[in-house]
């Protein structure tokens, strides 16, 4: 392959943002277009067409199938399942899923209803015996039902069918021709627990058609444009797939949206040879973390959304109801609470002067001055200092504090639900903090970094040198990469290390099958395979990666469970899980060097309150400004045009020749 | 009280920070227990309390544990005097009488000192999977008498500063099954309050002392004030309210739980008087655990958002007559009582409490665990299952009830059938909604659920469920929900099991289980018209 142009675009709430590269060159644009939620392809096609539509690859963040789970927007869809089984969907793990509210429903409700839930006769075993073979006479009947209700997608997921997938094989096939959209559980998720595997095979059927006339639609816009090059897709497991495999499982982008800044985040921490990163992304109403440990962030074989579990490999992000449009407010009792309520990008905190009165966490940091009123934010909207006062002025008169600290106290409660939601993906999970970088991004991430790391105990901050554009480049850097799942329980005793790696063969085969159909030859295409493995009678699993020997997998799984539970038995170890991720790196992306001028010089001067230093004066530096390594003395702020870097008083900054900033924390 | 303003900030800060403190300590349970319970169901609770035994924050807050956390570090202070505490300590306990619920659930209490004097207290509540007593895993639906349920610990020392006192320790283990295990939940309850411990030593540093103890008065005037409020929306008055407990296993009739709740101004007054005396069987509990059901009911009926602490329960004064079955003699034995009586209470209050709020309760539901236990061998090994089975949830003013729930005072997922069938000798042919058991009404009750469970082995059934002969109830007219019905088939022919039975099963042996369906609400004849049934019926 030559050297390939590649587009990134990411499609956010309020902006679509672009990035455009050369495979192993050193340029990298980015650009900012309005999204368009009405018609969401007509703004992604505006940005290609102003960024330049010639690329090789183009690589696309979208969030079109999390909001119609949300949104409860699916095709009209039928479940087909085990006679006696129907109601799995409905009665769920039977759990309600709030203790104290009794003026909601206790669950969800189901994603296809009863009366679209349809039984075959067929019973297969656990150990994939076929104990009453599939009636296959009832087929013409149950088109007949299916077309009389104008079911235009089917999930089809009987009992064990990952033991045996005939069944289910022989029905997908029948019918293929009458119905436009089938999903069989045993190719989507082949695992045992059948509620996790219906939901999640009838929520990726019910995605399908949009999904496909998405895409459809995008591809046809592409080529009248001269895009010629592979659409690509970014999944909730943080890899890409191609627009092909996205079709069969549009459902991998349920959970997307963060994946792309922490992909981003992974490789800029390979890049940079660092080993461990927490990846921090402050945005407007949420802030999602993400731990990544030796380079590659962590993630969970199941999530949730709109209520619904969904299994399938997603990153393992935190999420909390913080950002820099959240909203300040006192509780009955006179307490200061920040958020969960947002002021998001319409009307936005009071300070863009676009109808929005109540005082958030932006308005704090400009009356605080840790934001500077002159900063630009996208361009679009001048911050004003006198509307951030009139907001926050009641608050402090009620809480008895002069304004700015009332303002650096707003910050301080903000914190507080960032340093839990870090702490949960970390300390709470075994890992020490002293051996991370925080790697801040998000509108309002690169403001708060430096005081967190502070209080976790972090050496190191850095926000990244395309912050502003971070996920459309994740989606550029990051590989394609396929999951496939399948259960298979068996005592590591009873096993062999051939044994084991003949089970993976047929795994392997079908995760490269498709990767085969898109042209990548065997060669170019690395399988990660893993085991859920558990103590013998244990409940719960744990992922560990298959290295081809069984002591060291034993030795590997007791490592984990020592990390996360804090002791080992050495007892019997079972599998139930083989896993394999097949992956294709697509090139190179080398982080291009910094162009900036560098004379070293702040252009601004500005004044700002700290609890520890009252108000103090602090110079301003634009980030293209900074000379390589120039040595910068906190309290500092660095503008860019999407983001302020807030360098605390104490803290040390620098500049990387690829213009990122790096904080340094002396403990 | 100490009065002293507290600045907000720092209030704000000091609370996000003790419920840090309790997630972590539940975290490092998780972590580091051995029983399954504790990391599958999360059947655990941590809390902090000030140095007189007010709880101050409790972590996660399940229904069962409310009053239990309430009141454990104020009944251990009776019988261990403060000035007898060092820093370090580590006291375990787990008598029902002492703050308590059933021999299970352990708990172990470390004092907290601060700048030379006591301070709080860290709480840990895990539930061990074996506790000694007659049978594996300490479920003993045939008990008479609490000796037979396990080992009774009163508050022991089991840690000092310097490290484990031995001679405790071996006491408490050596008394239990599976010892490896049970010292893997002591240790990891150590570790927990360990880590409060700390994160509080680093707190009090940080604000001070006097600060800190004055944001903890603070919240629990927060939620004292929160919660009087919440009660001033209940219409003042004596509302009265009884249910029934199926029986106790032992004697066949219905025993009475009944509450009259008065309501004045911001007080409300639940006394039980009049409620069925102590039972032989082991549907006892205690009035910690009736004071749990009074509190999940308030929570839930007038204030799901007010955060649980002492304060919260300082406008409720609950009356248990001692000898009843909600408190009974130590001696009494109560493994059921903790998941089926207590689920009785909430029925009683909320029956009480229909006609001052309407929009608000919920009809009868499946207040029950719904417990079928089969234990067998398999391949040379033990195995016991425990199956709970959620039904209808009881409808209310504006939506009907839900399908196969599980309801108010338990949460406790179900197993799936590919699990089972994977790993017991237990073939399950039926797993779907009881249609037909929903309580007609103008909102109808939701359904129950039918469980159809193929032994191939021989096996052991114990049932340990209630609503199989006193109803869901229905309220305002609407019709009462089916109750539960469980069948053995045998050789062809059917027979009825009771809900507190225990029974041998033979390879062959069909066991089915109907859950109940909900109460229904208001008159069928006002059921809406656009309410269709989507092939329910």
């Amino acid at each position: 392959m030559g050297l390939s142009r590649r587009i990134g675009v990411d499609v956010g709430g309020t902006f679509t943002d672009l990035v455009v590269c050369q495979e192993g060159g050193s340029a990298l644009r980015s650009l900012k277009v309005l999204t368009t939620p009405e018609a969401p392809a007509r703004g992604v096609l505006e940005g290609i067409r102003a960024i330049g539509p010639g690329a090789d690859r183009i690589a696309h963040g979208t969030t079109i199938v999390t909001n119609a789970i949300i949104e409860g927007r699916g095709a009209v869809t039928a479940l087909i399942t085990t006679r006696h089984f129907r109601d799995v969907l409905e009665i769920a793990r039977q759990n309600r899923s709030d203790l104290y509210r009794l003026d909601l429903s206790p669950k969800p409700p189901p994603p296809i209803p009863r009366r679209f839930r349809f039984e075959v006769t067929e019973r297969v075993a656990a150990d994939g015996r076929v104990v009453v073979p599939l009636v296959k006479e009832e087929l013409p009947a149950l088109v007949g039902a299916l077309q009389a209700l104008g079911v235009e997608a089917v999930a089809i997921c009987l009992l064990h069918s990952y033991a045996a997938p005939e069944h289910e094989a022989w029905l997908k096939e029948a019918l293929t021709h009458t119905i436009p959209y089938v999903s069989a559980s045993h190719e989507i998720n082949a695992e045992f627990r059948e509620y996790e595997r219906s939901v999640t095979t009838a929520l990726n059927a019910m995605v399908m058609p949009l999904a496909d006339r998405y895409l459809a639609d995008l591809e046809a816009s592409l080529a009248r444009e001269g895009a010629r090059g592979s659409l690509h897709l970014l999944q909730s497991n943080g890899g890409m797939m191609s627009a092909q495999a996205a079709r069969r499982r549009p459902l991998a982008m349920a959970v997307s949206g963060p994946a792309g800044g922490v992909a981003a985040s992974s490789h800029l921490a390979r890049a940079l040879g660092l080993r461990h990163a927490i990846a921090f992304d402050m945005g407007g109403t949420t802030t999602d973390v993400c731990l990544i440990a030796d380079g590659v962030a962590q993630t969970l074989p199941q999530r949730r959304l709109g209520g619904h579990p969904i299994r399938l490999p997603s990153l393992a992000v935190e999420s909390i109801g913080a950002g820099g449009g959240s909203i300040i407010w006192l509780d009955s009792a006179g307490a200061l609470k920040v958020g969960p309520r947002s002021a998001g990008a319409r009307p936005g905190p009071a300070c863009y002067g676009l109808g929005g009165e109540a005082a958030t966490i932006t308005d704090a940091h400009v009356v605080a001055g840790t934001l500077r009123p002159d900063a630009l934010l996208g361009e679009s909207i001048r911050v004003e200092r006198g509307r951030a006062e009139a907001a926050l002025v009641p608050l402090a008169a009620r809480v008895g504090l002069p304004l700015a600290e009332a303002a650096a106290g707003a910050l301080e409660v903000a914190n507080a639900a960032m340093l839990r939601a870090i702490r949960l993906i970390s300390v709470q999970r075994g890992f020490d903090l002293r051996d991370f970088v925080l790697i801040a991004y998000g509108g309002a991430g690169p403001l708060h970094a430096g005081r967190l790391a502070r209080e976790l105990g972090m050496r190191r901050v850095i926000v990244p040198a395309h912050a502003g554009v971070f996920s459309a480049l994740g989606c550029v850097v990051t590989d394609l990469a396929y999951d496939r799942v399948q259960t298979y329980r068996a005592s590591l005793g009873a096993m062999t290390s051939e044994d084991l790696n003949r089970r993976f063969l047929p795994l392997d085969a079908a995760v490269a099958e498709p990767l085969g159909a898109e042209g990548y030859g065997l060669d170019a295409i690395t399988l990660a395979p893993s085991l859920d493995l558990r103590y013998l009678g244990q409940n719960y699993e744990l992922e560990v990666p298959w290295r081809g020997d069984l002591n060291v997998l034993r030795r590997d799984f007791e490592a984990l469970h020592t990390r996360l539970y804090a002791y080992a038995t050495g007892e019997a170890i079972e599998c139930v899980n083989l896993r394999v991720r097949a992956l294709v790196a697509t090139g190179e992306v080398r982080l291009p060097e910094w162009t900036g001028s560098g004379t070293g010089q702040p252009f601004s001067e500005h004044r700002a309150y700290f609890p520890e230093t009252g108000v103090t004066s602090l110079p301003v530096y634009r980030r293209d400004d900074l000379a390589l390594e120039q040595p910068l003395k906190g309290p500092a702020l660095v503008e860019d045009p999407w983001a302020t870097t807030l360098i605390y008083p104490g803290q040390r900054g620098q500049r990387d020749r690829f213009g990122n900033v790096h904080i340094e924390i002396s403990p | 009280m100490n009065q002293r303003a507290v600045n907000p900030i720092t209030l704000e800060v000091v609370r996000n920070a003790i419920f840090a403190i309790a997630e972590e300590m539940s975290a490092v349970v998780m972590r580091s227990a051995r029983s399954p319970l504790l990391k599958e169901a999360g059947d655990l609770s941590s809390a902090l309390t000030d140095a007189r035994g007010r709880l101050i924050a409790q972590g996660k807050d399940i229904p069962i544990h409310l009053g239990v956390m309430a009141f454990t570090v104020k009944e251990f202070l009776t019988r261990i005097p403060r000035r007898q505490l060092r820093e370090g300590d580590q006291y375990y306990l787990n008598l029902p009488e002492v703050g308590g619920n059933h021999l299970p659930d352990v708990k172990a209490i470390r004092p907290v000192f601060a700048a030379g004097r006591l301070v709080a207290f860290a709480i840990s509540l895990a539930h061990w999977a074996d506790i000694g007593g007659a049978v594996p895993g300490s479920y003993v639906p045939w008990a008479t008498e609490a000796y037979q349920e396990g080992l009774r610990i009163p508050p022991i020392r089991v840690f000092t500063r310097k490290g484990a006192e031995p001679s405790a320790m071996e006491f408490i283990l050596g008394n239990l099954r599976g010892r490896e295990e049970r010292e893997g939940d002591l240790l990891a309850q150590y570790a927990a309050n360990e880590v409060a411990a700390r994160r509080l030593g680093e707190l009090f540093e940080r604000y001070g002392v006097r600060t800190v103890l004055a944001c903890f008065d603070r919240f629990r005037a927060e939620s004292e004030a929160q919660m009087r409020a919440a009660i001033r929306a209940i219409p003042p008055g004596s509302y009265e309210g009884e249910d029934w407990v199926d029986d106790d296993g032992i004697e066949d009739r219905p025993i009475p739980v009944r509450v009259r709740v008065t309501i004045r101004g911001a007080l409300a007054h639940l006394d039980f008087t009049g409620t069925g005396s102590q039972a032989k069987g082991p549907v006892n509990t205690t009035r910690f655990v009736a004071c749990s059901a009074v509190y999940y009911s308030l929570k839930a009926l007038v204030g799901p958002d007010i955060p649980a602490n002492d304060g919260c329960y300082r406008p409720v004064r609950v009356a248990v007559p001692q000898g009843t079955v909600l408190n009974p003699s130590s001696d009494a034995p109560v493994v059921g009582g903790n998941h089926e009586t207590s689920q009785r209470v909430v029925d009683a209050i909320f029956k009480a409490l229909a006609p001052a709020l309407p929009e608000r309760i919920t009809a009868g539901g499946p207040t029950t665990s719904g417990l079928l236990l089969f234990a067998g061998r398999r391949d040379g090994r033990w195995y016991i299952l425990y199956e709970v089975h959620g039904g209808g949830e009881g409808a209310a003013a504006h939506r009907d009830g839900g399908h196969a729930v599980r309801v108010h005072m338990s949460n406790v997922m179900n197993t799936p059938v590919e699990v089972i069938e994977a790993e017991y000798p237990i073939e399950v042919g039926r797993h779907e909604l009881r249609v037909g058991s929903g309580g007609a009404g103008a909102h109808c009750g939701g359904l129950g659920q039918v469980r159809a469970y193929r032994l191939l082995g021989e096996a052991t059934l114990t049932t340990m469920l209630e609503r199989r002969i006193v109803p869901p109830w229905g309220v305002f007219g609407g019709a009462a929900g089916l109750p539960y019905r469980i069948t053995l088939e045998r050789d062809g022919a059917v027979r009825e099991v009771k809900g507190k039975e225990t029974l041998p099963l033979r390879p062959g042996d069909l066991v089915t289980i109907e859950s109940s369906g909900g109460g229904g609400y208001g008159a069928p004849s006002a059921r809406p018209a656009e309410l269709i049934e989507n092939g329910y019926r």
